[in-house]
């Protein structure tokens, strides 16, 4: 008994240090970019429109640069150890692919001069944190006309994850788009509370279909859940980030789709040259971040015409989403005509404009 | 479909998630078994469900399979807890969280595929009146099933000789064993038939309710079975009542958003937890009767039949 307890103990020991040894073995001459993120890799979806943003940095330095991915890590005291073990392992350069990573990733990235940050969807900034948000809103202003060309019944449905304001300015953007063309529409959305819960996502797209909507937008469901369901049920439905085209053939109003790739080159480069400097990334159309496709054939061509135009327009910079006149479901006005919502207005939105049922959660 | 009737139905194949995973909770822990592990069966028996149905094609072959992964993993339970006698609050737990991580290797390569879920019962007539035809007449088969279920169980538990042998184990297994009933055999049955109802539990998740995999798709739904056994005082019409009530403020929470209602959605995303709670707590106030109810052996090992 004894001696295989000892057995035991040392074979414990021995795997203990290989484990240990494993993970300090990063040599100086390559650089290891850590990556965490907040679901699973799928073939579809928010991770993986970040893994794939690094492609083109595993092409041009080879196996100079490896990529350290953990995935599905929930926010919180897992996601806190883990970015912690990233920096100890060597890793200096670091993505946080969620907003809920914000808090501790900035401390970490104060203690951690050496390395840089870049970290999706948040506003915190430091010399070596960078965080990058797309400006989903101008795609999702596009999808709002076409559903107010497809629309029957004139309610537009939404099932949000969290109540945060990228979420809120996107959705915005979805009805000031889609009331540009029709002032009658309405948006009712469900709020899940959750980033990931696919069952609740579906009951959520059932829910808004019963009582009315016949076209679904699924925001930030890292799953077809929304997307199968509109095909099921005949409402047209579109998604951020990637397409998800293949579960609904006919339903699919299009996609608004994040290529992270440039700015992720640019960020490595600039961290291996030494210019790597924290700021606010936020990008969107006109930076070729945010892209809108695979339209659907239904919609008229005298629409796309005019969502082409716009398109052009808010590139060019001729044209904003948040120009105003704008109003909130009150019908107060907050942004006068001739004016126009400031970034930080954008950034930081709390109120949702008029034609949207749903309160606020506050 | 109207917003009501989209309630009602949906409360009933909500309900059957939570009713089939509690209902193979309650034989266990009538046995004397507490087992924590339901969220870690039932995600592996979803994985396993999903992949057999993506390739079989066929949900029947899905569920069987699921059902047997359910009493798979629940043997691991069983063999530690039953025949090692390690404490089976830990043991569950472990087996649990085994089960989660399984779940996520097996549906690695499956991550965001869909099934068609099959095509709810029609029957001439009844499933055209309207209102009660779409919610009492147009579910899946497995939600008549796992009612059906519900009543054999409760008639198993409460007339007849297995039944009884069963209670007797989980409220005094030495007793039991002196009746000449195996409290070893009994209890490893109570347990497979936990992990079989998981199992399915899963395979209904994963198939027909939300035909997608997804790790972590569960979602603590196998809590929530374990917490509605306990809540229900281990009375089968009250675990019943209890999973319906749920599946209930949970889809009325999103109706009620989806008319624009001025109410936090925080709120209403923890409503299903606080009305549960709080209606099954008024119910077994009682503590005389809650004490009756509760196995009086539960969560305690038993090596009666070895020599001391």
């Amino acid at each position: 008994m004894q001696s295989y307890l000892k057995r035991f103990k040392k074979i414990v020991f021995t795997t203990l240090f290989a484990i240990g040894a494993f993970n300090t073995s990063v040599s100086a001459d390559t650089l290891s970019i850590g990556v965490l993120l907040p679901s699973p890799i799928a073939d579809v979806g928010w991770s993986n429109e970040l893994v794939k943003g690094f492609n083109g940095i595993k092409e041009k330095y080879g196996d100079d640069v490896t990529l350290n991915i953990v995935e599905n890590i929930q926010e919180g005291p897992d996601a806190d150890r883990i970015m912690n073990k990233m920096v100890g392992d060597g890793n200096k350069f670091i993505l946080l692919g969620s907003f809920g990573y914000m808090n501790s990733g900035l401390k970490l990235a104060q203690r951690n001069p050496d390395v840089s940050f870049i970290h999706a969807s948040g506003y915190k900034v430091a010399d070596n944190f960078s965080p990058f948000t797309a400006k989903y809103y101008e795609g999702s202003f596009l999808m709002g006309m076409a559903a107010a060309d497809l629309t029957k019944t004139k309610k537009l449905g939404v099932v949000g994850a969290y109540a945060i304001p990228e979420l809120i300015s996107t959705i915005n953007g979805f009805a000031l788009g889609a009331r540009s063309v029709d002032p009658e529409i309405t948006v009712d959305i469900i709020w899940l509370n959750s980033w990931f819960d696919p069952a609740k996502a579906q009951a959520s797209a059932k829910a808004l279909i019963a009582n009315g909507a016949d076209i679904l937008f699924s925001n930030s469901q890292d799953t077809p859940s929304v997307v199968t369901v509109g095909e099921e049920a005949g409402a047209y439905v579109f998604n951020l980030n990637g397409s998800m085209g293949e579960y609904a053939p006919t339903k699919y109003l299009g996609v608004v789709k994040t290529d992270w790739g440039p700015f992720f080159s640019a960020s490595v480069d600039a961290h291996l040259n030494g210019s790597f400097v924290g700021r606010n990334e936020w990008l969107g159309v006109d930076a070729d971040v945010v892209v809108t496709e695979e339209w659907n054939p239904d919609i008229s061509a005298e629409m796309m015409a005019k969502i082409k135009a716009v398109e052009a327009d808010i590139t060019s910079g001729a044209r904003h989403v948040y120009d105003g006149p704008l109003f909130n479901q009150d019908g107060e006005q907050v942004v006068a005509a001739g004016e126009r919502l400031d970034d930080g207005g954008i950034l930081g939105i709390d109120w949702h404009v008029q034609g949207i049922n749903t309160p606020l959660p506050k | 479909m109207t917003p009501l009737e989209f309630f009602l139905a949906g409360t009933m194949s909500a309900a059957t998630v939570f009713l089939l995973a509690a209902l193979g909770e309650l034989v266990a822990e009538k046995s004397g078994m507490l087992n924590l592990g339901v969220e870690g069966m039932m995600a592996i028996s979803a994985a396993v469900g999903f992949v057999v149905t993506y390739q079989t094609g066929s949900h029947l072959i899905g569920f069987i399979v699921a059902g047997a992964a359910g009493i798979g993993i629940s043997m691991i339970f069983a063999i530690v807890s039953i025949t090692f006698l390690a404490n089976q609050v830990a043991t569950g737990l472990a087996v649990g969280i085994l089960g989660l991580g399984l779940s996520a290797l097996i549906g690695k390569n499956y991550e965001s595929f869909t099934v068609t879920a099959p095509a709810s019962i029609q029957i001439p007539v009844l499933s055209d009146i309207p209102l009660v035809g779409p919610v009492l007449f147009q579910q899946n088969i497995v939600v008549y099933l796992t009612i059906v279920m519900a009543i054999l169980i409760s008639f198993c538990l409460n007339k007849t000789r297995l039944g009884l042998a069963i209670r007797a184990c989980g409220e005094n297994p030495k007793a039991a064993e002196s009746l000449s009933y195996s409290v070893f055999k009994i209890r490893y049955g109570a347990v497979a038939f936990g992990g079989l109802m998981a199992g399915f539990a899963g395979a209904y998740a994963s198939t027909i309710y939300t035909p997608l995999w997804a790790d972590g798709m569960i979602a603590g739904r196998g809590w929530i079975a374990v917490a509605l056994v306990v809540f229900g005082t281990w009375k089968t019409g009250r675990i019943f009542l209890g999973a319906y009530l749920f599946g209930m403020v949970s889809l009325g929470e999103l109706v009620v958003q989806s008319f624009g209602l001025a109410v936090p959605s925080q709120l209403l995303t923890a409503m299903p937890f606080i009305v549960t709670i709080v209606v099954l707590a008024i119910i077994s106030s009682d503590r005389a009767r809650l004490r009756l109810h509760a196995p009086y052996s539960l969560g305690e090992t038993y090596d009666g039949s070895e020599p001391q």
